[in-house]
């Protein structure tokens, strides 16, 4: 019997699924999923790529899997410091592959707003605000989002405001996977629990469908390399993700 | 060690040096090598009207705005992260309008500090294409001199009156070592008027010389030294210490109050020692 997905295994692999062989892929600040996606890659799968992260890590063997993305011991092990000016400047030149990014609210166009709710002088409320995202997001080959809600107010129609443009290559929720084909979020696959009918009901905006499958149940490997990150569900339970 | 050095001044002299108003750069990002403990005794002395310069601010920004310290924040993004979300009291003070917020990405906010180092008006930045924070801020663009038809842009100088970081390592004439990633340190200690440094402990003249490629900030450049055990505290110091999470969740409580918070830091222990 394949193994069956929770919410926050479903975001965490699907990340991982992303990266791809021999390319550079970060994963920044205030991103515990694409951390442990990274984490979970470099253990469940074949194939080597370099991994770099905001702490400054370059191919890091971290002692321990720290709560805050951005923690230091995201660096033991590395050869290198590649100190936050350097990781940006790759990205703006074009050497980022593929770089994990946070947003708040996205579009179908992929482009995010992680600033405000309301209108950004009159906030209903003031979100963390630009961070990376204008400027990876529109220089980075691809870049990957998540949203631990499936809604209608996390995938909307219409952003509150654009922070980052440029389009998201993937958004992984709790019950789907987007990719961007001709321009706009398309649906990859859906969480098997779920349906075509249900994703397309908690979506704020359009999208292509063609092609669209239940997604692919975790791999044995895949599961064991994410219950060795995580085994008192320590992430688990702070990542507070539901399916519904 | 027992040194004496016209740099090196206790953490209450280092913060009467700001000014109501001043403009402050400060290192380290989100809970890790942050100037907490100058930030603390900044409170201590109830200053004013602050202008906060920094790429990823958290519990800094967060503490000064819940204690009326900050007139102006100039940042990209700001959170407690961990899994403490949103700086509570940042996000209430601006949705109060209480702070003016000049909202960045964290490398446009560099591309003005590097304007500010490298001594030129305006700096350009890649990427921004796109998003609203360009009309925002009136950021302009301009298109290449050269003729290969890209539009590049421009973001303009910021020169803050005073970096102030938080380093592993200092020789009593002020060089300085950070151990682990220097975050966006170095640019700013080019970008500012001053530098100020709190380090965990002062290390020989003779150490620094030894090993000169290791040094972030040449003593040159630097204006003043306070020696801080666990400055950086409720955050991480590399190698040295972890976050103090338990001590966050406490600062996070509404229902403790600044003062009990105070109260626990590394430098009031060490003052009633004194």
């Amino acid at each position: 019997m394949p193994e069956a997905w929770t919410g926050f295994s479903y975001i965490v692999t699907n990340l991982a699924r992303f990266i791809r062989p021999g390319e550079v892929t970060f994963s920044g600040v205030n991103s515990t999923p694409p951390m442990l996606a990274c984490l979970l890659a470099k253990r469940a799968y074949d194939f080597g790529f370099t991994w770099i992260n905001v702490a400054g890590g370059v191919q890091p063997t971290p002692s321990r899997i720290p709560i805050s993305s951005s923690d230091p011991v995201l660096s033991e092990g590395s050869a290198a410091i590649f100190a936050n000016e350097d990781f940006y400047d790759l990205c703006t030149r074009g050497g980022m592959d593929l770089c994990f990014l946070g947003a708040a609210q996205v579009d179908g166009l992929g482009r995010t707003n992680v600033s405000v709710i309301g209108d950004w002088h009159r906030p209903k409320v003031r979100l963390p605000g630009g961070g990376g995202g204008a400027v990876m997001l529109p220089t980075a080959r691809r870049a990957v989002t998540w949203r631990t809600e499936h809604s209608k107010r996390a995938l909307v129609g219409k952003l509150d405001f654009v922070t980052a443009a440029g389009g998201m290559h993937g958004v992984v929720t709790p019950v789907a996977v987007f990719v961007k084909r001709d321009g706009r979020l398309a649906l990859q696959s859906w969480h098997p629990e779920a349906s075509l009918e249900e994703v397309r009901e908690r979506t704020g905006f359009a999208f292509d469908a063609d092609g669209a499958v239940p997604t692919a149940a975790p791999t044995a490997r895949e599961s064991a390399a994410l219950r060795a990150l995580d085994p008192q569900g320590r992430f688990e339970s702070d990542a507070k993700v539901a399916l519904r | 060690m027992t040194v004496t050095s016209p740099k090196i001044v206790s953490l209450a002299e280092m913060a009467a040096r700001v000014t109501d108003g001043a403009s402050l750069a400060l290192g380290g990002s989100f809970l890790h090598r942050g100037p907490f403990a100058f930030v603390r005794e900044l409170i201590r002395q109830g200053r004013r009207n602050l202008e906060i310069v920094k790429q990823s601010p958290g519990y800094d920004l967060d503490i000064l705005c819940r204690a009326g310290c900050v007139g102006k924040a100039r940042a990209g993004i700001v959170a407690m992260e961990g899994n403490f979300g949103l700086a509570p009291w940042y996000r209430r003070a601006v949705e109060k309008g209480e702070i003016v917020l000049e909202e960045h990405a964290c490398m446009t906010l560099t591309a003005g500090l590097r304007a500010a180092a490298f001594g030129i008006p305006f700096q350009p930045v890649g990427g921004v294409h796109g998003s609203d924070l360009a009309a925002l801020n009136q950021w302009a663009s301009v298109r290449d001199p050269y003729g290969s038809g890209r539009d590049v842009w421009v973001i303009p100088a910021i020169r803050p009156d005073i970096a102030v970081i938080h380093a592993n390592e200092a020789s009593p004439e002020g060089d300085t070592r950070i151990y682990g990633t220097f975050n966006w340190d170095r640019i700013m200690t080019r970008a500012a008027r001053r530098v100020f440094v709190v380090a965990e402990k002062l290390e020989p003249l003779e150490s620094f010389r030894e090993r000169p490629e290791l040094t972030l900030v040449p003593g040159f450049m630097v204006e003043a030294v306070a020696v801080v055990p666990r400055g950086a505290w409720p955050g991480s110091c590399w190698p040295l210490y972890e976050v103090d999470y338990p001590a966050v969740e406490r600062y996070m409580d509404t229902a403790g109050s600044l003062a009990e918070h105070m109260a626990e830091s590394p430098e009031t222990a060490e003052a009633a020692h004194a």
